[in-house]
């Protein structure tokens, strides 16, 4: 990897010390609002910690525990129609995790759906278990994704030698398969923890007191500065696993086979069962519900223009964000650790949950009364917001490029700039879209910074659905939830393309 | 019991033709306005709306608009704490946005008078109402009363405290929400009645007795299911519960003169002083708004002359405490007293 000198690093810094700046912000809004009031850390706190700890460690437990054997499974063995099991895996991710909260509490416990359909009422998923098996089944894709970018780098060269040195197949798997997908592992858990730590809802709906629920009870209770100071330790938190984030590290592979194993008709067959189950538990129980209450109540009056709320500040934002990370990504990848604490710093704004962010940016706007409640400032939220997913996957994309491309193009006379556009750009642009695509999807569906920002008189369809569900009228549900199942459908679609269009690359020079 | 369902009743009570509601001539014996004699709203109101009582309030807006098209009516909802929050912000900034804050309890409107500049409202529409709800700074739209609401198949009449201070000393599965205002404001009034010492030991007490619930809809669907006996809520989810499916084994019982049955209300704070912002809070007291808001949504009528709720057939025997509403306002001691407790 080339490095820069200090002086050539300097430009760099000039693009993207705004941004680091901007990134931060929220955090300074949070520090001069918690030293309002004397800070305080009693039992209460004590618990909401533990809680939250306990939540985090037991999805990601759950979401490795299901996501990276699937992985393994769709990636290394030969299935009939593997890309229809990959693509069933990965479908979780269009669901947002309130949705599911929602249906399983609509349809667990007494009284619930099920018990209405079948008469035998299953227990309530609820509190700490409940809610670690829901945000489970919408976080597990993140690693199933990560893990299988990492055994898709793998050699098969390097299992087939274990073997031949007389590796049993699951020694092979511990000595050899584990090491290189560990990386893989560590930064799927990582998502599925910032995930989990920053998500509002879902803890919310299944009636468990977490960090995001205890600040959203306090912002409501014009406790703000006790929001914020909350807030604070909820981001030391996200600190520490972002600590950890910064210790695992993707092995780089020299390019090779993909590995192709020949599973057990067993295997197949659990294969196939545990697909299934965890596909009708994550997507089929929101849908049944959803064409249940459209039947049993039909379609009441739905404005087409709550679509396009939604959709219009998603698309800006992934394409915002995308823009603004190349030049935090091209800094940390050609820089030094400087850069890459500035790219950990942007990082930050994955692990704000929304609720944190808006209440910031909402102050941070009435200071700027041209931003307050405008379109600019929501997409403003969600790029500071979701900018770790497009510098994360731009990240990726630069540091697998050659640089002798570059440096070729410009010895045949290519200016930096032509270089970029026909050299750099077309090679990371599978991962640009992967990125945007994720910002997409993830903006679609955000709700407390969506409630907080949006200009007034703007419903979204998340925001549709979180009204909706205030009211209890579940029915109306339907549509608003169908529509965002539906449209972030159509941005994992652009996502699994592009990621094929990864994969097909090493096994192009095979 | 299937508490979706009654979700669901509580849709279809709901959606009711906004035609039909600005079209219904109500027969009021007295002074209230009719909207037909209104003037068309013409011009642009921000109206902060703090989280609707079950699409009733939607209705209500939608029938508004329907009837005056050069209005442009922009609307942000939230709870209302948190729009109280917003708009105190806003003034301490100079940003001002909204031009009506309409508030589903005081104690929100309280905040946004002690902290930003509320404009004084014209006495055309003071005379409308029950003189003692008349106030200088805001107006009450419409008022409820804190309940008790039990299971008959669970327990008897004659099984409740007629103190709310006895309530956790008798064998009740009870429910409450303590994060919901109306709750947080019936704390308040317990405060001011009964003094902090007392509020804290009864606090302290129903807390190992009670379940905590999201909302009070969700406290009146698990009294209704039998998961509960009794639930601390307003009086109107009952009511649309049992209008929706009447053999629902629900009654309202309330305590005697003390905060288990406070009467607190809903209210409208002028924050922009325009003829639109005047003219629109007058549609909201008009006889038929106000006589839909008793009708449909079981909410007391608080203008002169409009029928109460059915359904709430104790409502002249009930005995209300005397509170100021406009103390109610006082909830920092009372948020510091639901921490302290851990009930919060």
């Amino acid at each position: 990897m080339q490095r820069y000198s200090f002086a050539k690093r300097w430009r760099l810094h000039v693009p993207i010390a705004p941004i680091v700046l901007l990134a931060l912000s929220p955090i300074v809004v949070l520090i001069a609002l918690a030293t309002q009031e004397p800070l305080e850390f009693g039992s209460r706190n004590w618990r909401i910690l533990g809680n939250t700890v306990g939540l985090t460690a037991l999805t990601v437990l759950g979401a490795v525990a299901i996501g990276a054997p699937l992985a393994f499974a769709t990636t290394c063995l030969k299935l009939r129609r593997a890309g229809l099991v990959l693509a069933m895996l990965v479908f979780p991710l269009a669901v947002p995790s309130y949705i599911g909260a929602f249906a399983y509490f609509a349809a667990t416990g007494p009284g619930g759906e099920i018990e209405n359909l079948f008469g035998i009422a299953p227990p309530e998923v609820r509190g700490l278990f409940g809610t670690a098996w829901v945000m489970t089944l919408y976080t597990f894709p993140f690693v199933v994704l990560s893990v299988r970018a990492s055994l898709l780098r793998l050699d098969a060269g390097l299992v087939e030698s274990g073997r031949t040195l007389g590796l049993t197949p699951l020694g092979t798997l511990s000595h050899v398969i584990f090491p290189r997908i560990r990386g893989g592992i560590a930064s799927g858990a990582l998502l599925v923890a910032l995930y989990t730590l920053s998500d509002f809802a879902t803890p919310a709906i299944l009636g468990f007191d977490t960090f995001t629920r205890a600040i959203y009870v306090e912002y409501n209770a014009f406790g703000l500065s006790r929001a914020a100071w909350l807030s604070l330790q909820l981001l030391l938190l996200v600190l520490v696993v972002l600590t950890f984030e910064s210790r695992a590290k993707t092995v780089r592979e020299n390019p090779g086979r993909t590995l192709r194993w020949n599973p057990l008709p067993a295997t197949k067959f659990c294969i196939f069962i545990s697909t299934t189950l965890i596909w009708i538990s994550s997507v089929g129980l929101p849908f049944v519900l959803f064409f249940i209450w459209i039947k049993r109540e039909g379609v009441r009056s739905f404005e087409p223009s709550i679509l396009l709320h939604s959709v219009v500040p998603a698309g800006l934002a992934a394409f915002c964000a995308v823009i603004v990370a190349l030049p935090l990504a091209q800094a940390a990848s050609y820089g030094g650790r400087t850069e890459n604490w500035m790219l950990r710093l942007t990082s930050f704004g994955f692990g704000i949950p929304g609720i944190v962010m808006g209440t910031a940016l909402v102050y941070v706007g009435l200071h700027l009364p041209w931003m307050y409640q405008t379109t600019a400032m929501l997409v403003l939220g969600y790029v500071l917001r979701f900018l770790p997913l497009a510098t994360g996957s731009l990240r990726e994309g630069l540091d697998r490029l050659e640089n002798s491309l570059s440096a070729a193009a410009r010895s045949l006379g290519a200016s930096p700039f032509e270089t970029f556009r026909r050299v750099k750009l077309p090679l990371i642009m599978p991962a640009a879209l992967s990125g945007a695509a994720l910002i997409f999807l993830e903006a679609m569906r955000e709700l407390p910074l969506t409630l907080l920002l949006r200009p007034t008189g703007m419903e979204t369809l998340t925001t549709r659905l979180w009204q909706v569900y205030e009211a209890g009228y579940f029915g109306d549900a339907a549509i608003p939830g169908l529509l965002l199942i539906f449209t972030s459908f159509i941005a994992m679609l652009l996502f699994i393309r592009t990621e094929r269009l990864l994969r097909l690359a090493p096994e192009a020079e095979t | 019991m299937d508490r979706r369902t009654y979700c669901t009743t509580l849709a279809a009570i709901g959606v009711l033709g906004a035609k039909r509601l600005l079209a219904s001539k109500a027969n009021s014996p007295l002074a209230a306005e009719s909207v037909e004699n209104l003037p068309k709203i013409q011009g642009a109101i921000t109206l902060y709306l703090g989280r609707g009582e079950g699409g009733l309030y939607e209705d209500i807006l939608k029938a508004i608009k329907e009837r005056n098209p050069d209005l442009e009516l922009k609307i942000r909802r939230g709870p209302s704490s948190a729009l109280a929050n917003t708009i105190v912000a806003e003034a301490g900034s100079g940003v001002q946005r909204a031009d009506l804050f309409w508030a589903i309890d005081s104690g929100s409107i309280g905040h946004v008078l002690n902290n930003a500049v509320a404009k004084p409202l014209p006495s055309i529409i003071r005379d409308m109402l029950e003189p003692k709800f008349r106030r200088e700074a805001w107006t009450p739209i419409s008022g409820r009363i804190r309940t008790l609401t039990f299971n008959t198949d669970r327990i008897t009449r004659e099984a409740i405290p007629k103190s709310i201070l006895d309530l956790p000393h008798r064998d009740l599965k009870i429910g409450w929400a303590p994060t919901y205002a109306a709750f947080q404001s019936f704390v308040t009034a317990f405060r001011l009645l009964e003094g902090e010492k007392t509020t804290e030991e009864w606090l302290k007490a129903m807390r190992s007795k009670a379940r905590a619930l999201a909302g009070e809809l969700n406290v009146v669907m698990a009294v209704a299911s039998g998961d509960l006996d009794i639930g601390l809520a307003n009086h109107y989810y009952t009511l649309r519960l049992k209008k929706g499916r009447p053999e629902v084994p629900l009654d309202l019982a309330f305590t005697n003169n003390d905060a288990g049955c406070l009467l607190n209300v809903s209210g409208v704070v002028i924050l922009q002083n325009k003829p639109e912002t005047e003219l629109f809070l007058r549609h909201l007291l008009t006889k038929e708004v106000q006589s839909y808001l008793a009708r449909e949504a079981y909410e007391i009528p608080l203008v002169i002359g409009i029928q109460p709720p059915k359904g709430l057939p104790e409502i002249a025997r009930v005995n209300p405490p005397k509170v100021d509403l406009d103390k109610l306002a006082d909830l920092k001691p009372t948020l510091t007293l639901l921490r302290k407790t851990e009930v919060l």
